[in-house]
């Protein structure tokens, strides 16, 4: 198991990492989901060795890495640049690790070209990196991580340079390639959730530099433990209502009472924030909205609204035309949302989704 | 107007070209005359207008009226060479560290330590020749090869490392990083990694250690006496004699020859937009 | 951690802290005694040799003539350069045998090219007075004259070094994008024009670079007029670097010349920071306008 107990690195004044605490187990692949600046980046670097934390401890199967340098770390990663070795040919930049651990020559050579195979660069192993289009860069880099073997194999958004498509085939080698590898801690860094959810074993939720909640995706997903952590698990972003019970019930500040018993629970009076996701609020109901904005990702629609002065994000898992200015009826399924307190807190997690 | 435009264009070329040839075809011809050819006043054209002769070339390889320059020559290749090639390994080696590392000594820090390598070369040489010469004769490396190599090294690893921090600059820090974690400690990568990405760079700051070392004339002069004799130390001495022409022009030509031939290797990299980094 | 950092560094650092900021702190100690052939070795003289350098007004002649020579070929060398490389940038035949043409005389030896040029402004026996009398000119007495010697240095110094400049500003042009000329083309501006307001603005920080690199250098020159005219007729063609020579390797007044040499560097350190102050401002403007 990868250990890592209270890292904190700071730098001209800057907070890149405050006190991280993370687990990983071996043969599962734990997810760091957050925005540009969070801190995953230098997570994965404070574990190579890249930089050295203030305090804080590493260890890997109970053994203090904190004082090796990276070249005594058995760690591999693969970074959003694609770097490669330009003076070698894909083969030597693939066998250079093994050789360099003092493999004989022949014998690495014979593992790169098989791991070549294996992310279907056969046929390019003659060739220099800079002869290679941006995936097949990407996937000797892969390869050149993967053929180690190493125990802890570090991927800091390894496909967030590369267009749709690719993304998508390489995201499924990758999985492939690491369910062959059940002894490696595998750290993955990735600013969107969808990714998360999909390809993680565990999700650790990161911002400013802080871990803000770690656990099984499902789990993270359904129940962001705080605000900050359902504005980092949800894209489109997740809709902040702030909101006030009374005597009489549940009124909105912007969008006015709505029927008692919305939220499914009676809670004490006091002011709150309903966080509504993008895909529960439907067209075909009765709060009037005008479209300020529509995207259209693959077959679903994303759709930014303002109903009077509360701005509203729809996702419709279907490709639609709403005409920019014009007015929607929408529905809004309060029953879903999770209510956060004055503090942040989630106090309740709204009902299931099927 | 575009003819005339055309024709001042290759008119200028043509005078420039002129004026740069104009030297070294006088040296040409002049090697080859003899006292008569001299004497009688300017002269071009060999067997025209005077007999040649190779008594300039013979003199060169100790034939009478000049000078032997063979030990001299390989006096200046030893120095040279040797005096580069550690200036370069130096200097590379340095210019890697100040790229690629932080050091702080006090308020000092890497650009001030890039600052004194590269502000040498700000440094009038009379400057340096009173404290080289004291040193040198307190070393007792006076007057011969060593202690040319030691000034040598020292006037030549500034360039080095004004190419070379330039040089490495370019290289992305994540190739560093990568092959550190492929098990390369920080010499290993330097010499397994990053520097044959170099090349050009090695290239360029070779040459310039080269035409820096080779040409040299002042600390030759004031450094050695005569047991070690650089070779345009002894040329220039040919000058305050009863003046040779002709075995002076021949040591002329062998003496600038071989680095006129590296003009060739900058314009390729001229063309090839290697040297615009460099110059930035 | 990285504690083989310091393998790089230091062999290097310590070779020129050693052979050269060492001897040079030691020059300081030197310039306050009067060390000479009859005082050898150090003694105490306090300031008496910078009092004496006060008085000297060879030292401040020479200082004003290195100043003259050296801006006025730098100049001269920048524009001729500077035409140069735009001759041979683009369209024109045998750009790259020209090109390497013209870099040729920076690869030589300067003192022994000068010891050739001496041979060809011989009054009587060289190749160029017969040419310029031919031209109509007449015969020049190029070696004897003070004004004639100083020219016969500026052209050595111009003819050597020109290509230094020609080579940076080519590489310059060279690397300068082509999005603006083609506008410019657009616009149907001719040579003249592009040159003024598209090549020339773009080539500012090149220049200046350039332009402080020879100056830099100008400002030692000295080899040349050793061999040439050895400071002569009289001190005409002195500079400061060849009267240091003659003071300290020639009377062997080591305490005198370390004091002339120091102040010297401190001069022309505080000279090139003020002209790179200038020259940046000048570009500054020119960007502005």
């Amino acid at each position: 198991m990868l250990v890592l107990r209270d890292l904190s690195l700071t730098e001209g004044g800057v907070p890149h990492l405050a006190a991280v605490s993370v687990e990983a187990e071996p043969g599962r692949m734990t997810t760091l989901l957050g925005r540009t600046g969070a801190g995953k980046t230098t997570l994965l670097r404070a574990v190579a060795g890249l930089v050295q934390p203030q305090s804080g401890q590493i260890s890997l199967a109970g053994n203090d890495w904190s004082r090796l340098p990276p070249w005594r770390r058995p760690v591999a990663m693969v970074t959003q640049q694609f770097i490669n070795y330009p003076h070698l040919s894909v083969l030597d930049n693939v066998a250079f690790p093994l050789i360099r651990r003092g493999e004989p020559r022949e014998a690495a050579r014979e593992a790169a070209a098989a791991m070549l195979g294996r992310v279907g660069l056969a046929q390019m192993t003659g060739r220099r990196p800079a002869a290679l289009s941006g995936g097949q860069q990407q996937r000797v880099a892969i390869a050149r991580a993967l053929v180690k073997r190493a125990p802890v194999l570090l991927l800091d958004e390894p496909f967030v340079n590369l267009d749709y498509k690719l993304r998508e085939g390489l995201r499924e080698e990758l999985a492939e390639l690491l369910r062959s590898q059940s002894d490696t801690v595998v750290l993955y860094a990735t600013t969107d959730p969808r990714e998360a959810l999909q390809m993680g074993d565990c999700t650790v939720l990161m911002a400013e530099g802080r871990v803000l909640q770690a656990g099984p995706p499902r789990a993270v997903f359904g129940a962001p433990a705080t605000l900050e952590a359902a504005r980092v698990v949800n894209d489109p972003p997740i809709n902040l209502l702030a909101a006030e019970i009374t005597q009489s019930g549940l009124v909105l500040d912007h969008l006015g009472p709505q029927s008692p018993g919305a939220t499914g629970r009676a809670l004490p009076p006091g002011r709150y924030t309903l966080g509504l996701r993008a895909e529960d609020i439907r067209s075909g109901g009765p709060l009037p909205a005008r479209v300020a904005l529509t995207e259209v990702s693959g077959s679903e629609t994303v759709t930014h609204l303002m109903a009077g002065a509360q701005p509203l994000v729809m996702l419709e898992r279907a490709v639609t035309d709403h005409r920019l200015g014009s007015e929607l009826g929408l529905m809004l399924d309060l029953g879903k949302a999770l209510v956060f307190g004055a503090d942040g807190a989630l106090i309740l997690k709204g009902a299931s989704h099927g | 107007m575009r003819t005339l435009y055309l024709a001042l264009k290759y008119l200028a070329v043509t005078l420039w070209s002129g004026f740069v040839i104009f030297p070294f075809l006088w040296m040409l011809t002049t090697s080859f005359k003899t006292a008569n050819g001299v004497t009688g006043g300017a002269t071009w054209l060999p067997w025209l207008q005077y007999q040649p002769s190779l008594g300039g070339w013979q003199s060169l390889f100790g034939g009478a009226g000049g000078v032997n320059i063979v030990r001299p020559y390989l006096n200046s290749l030893v120095v040279t060479l040797s005096g580069s090639a550690i200036a370069l390994i130096l200097g590379t080696l340095a210019a890697y560290g100040l790229s690629r590392f932080s050091f702080r000594a006090g308020p000092i820090r890497n650009g001030d330590i890039t600052f004194f390598f590269i502000s040498q070369r700000i440094m009038p040489p009379i400057v340096l020749a009173i404290p080289f010469f004291l040193m040198l004769r307190w070393l007792g490396l006076l007057d011969s090869l060593p202690g040319l190599i030691l000034i040598y090294v020292a006037l030549l690893m500034p360039i080095a490392v004004w190419v070379m921090v330039d040089f490495f600059n370019t290289i992305p820090r994540g190739l560093d990083e990568m092959a550190w974690m492929d098990g390369c400690p920080p010499v290993t990568t330097f010499l397994r990694v990053i520097l044959p990405n170099v090349m050009p760079g090695l290239v360029v700051a070779g040459m310039f250690c080269l035409i820096f070392g080779w040409n040299d004339f002042f600390f030759a002069f004031t450094l050695t006496f005569t047991k070690t004799q650089l070779l345009p130390v002894s040329i220039v001495a040919l000058n305050s004699s009863v003046t040779p022409w002709w075995a002076l022009s021949a040591a002329a030509i062998v003496s600038v020859a071989p680095l006129a031939v590296l003009a060739f290797v900058v314009e390729r990299f001229l063309s090839r937009g290697g040297l615009a980094g460099a110059v930035r | 951690m990285y504690r083989q950092k310091y393998i790089f560094l230091l062999p290097g650092l310590l070779v020129l802290v050693a052979v050269i900021l060492f001897p040079l702190i030691f020059t300081i100690r030197v310039s306050f005694s009067s060390w000479d052939v009859y005082n050898p070795g150090l003694n105490n003289a306090g300031g008496a040799m910078y009092a004496r350098l006060w008085d000297d007004s060879r030292y401040w002649e020479a200082l004003w003539r290195l100043s003259l020579l050296s801006l006025s070929t730098v100049l001269i060398q920048y524009v001729l350069g500077f035409a140069l490389a735009l001759l041979v940038w683009r369209d024109i035949a045998a750009r790259r045998f020209l090109r390497v043409l013209f870099l040729v005389p920076m690869m030589t030896t300067p003192v022994v090219m000068s010891v050739i040029w001496r041979t060809i402004f011989h009054e009587s026996l060289g190749p160029l007075n017969p040419i310029l009398e031919a031209l109509g000119i007449g015969a020049q007495p190029w070696l004897s004259q003070a004004t004639h010697a100083f020219a016969a240095v500026m052209i050595v110094e111009i003819w050597q070094w020109t290509p230094f400049m020609f080579l940076l500003l080519l590489a310059g042009l060279l690397s300068l994008p082509s999005e603006p000329f083609l506008a410019a083309r657009v616009d149907g501006a001719g040579p003249v024009r592009t040159f003024l307001s598209v090549t020339f603005p773009m080539m500012g920080a090149i220049s200046v670079g350039a332009i402080l690199i020879r100056a830099i250098e100008a400002s030692k020159i000295m080899e040349t007029v050793y061999v040439l005219t050895s400071g002569g007729p009289g001190t005409a063609t002195e500079t400061v670097s060849y009267y240091i020579y003659i003071r300290g390797m020639r009377d062997f007044q080591i305490g005198y010349a370390a004091a002339l040499s120091l102040t010297y560097l401190v001069i022309m350190a505080v000279a090139l920071t003020l002209i790179a102050k200038a020259l940046i401002r000048l570009m500054v403007r020119e960007a502005r306008a």
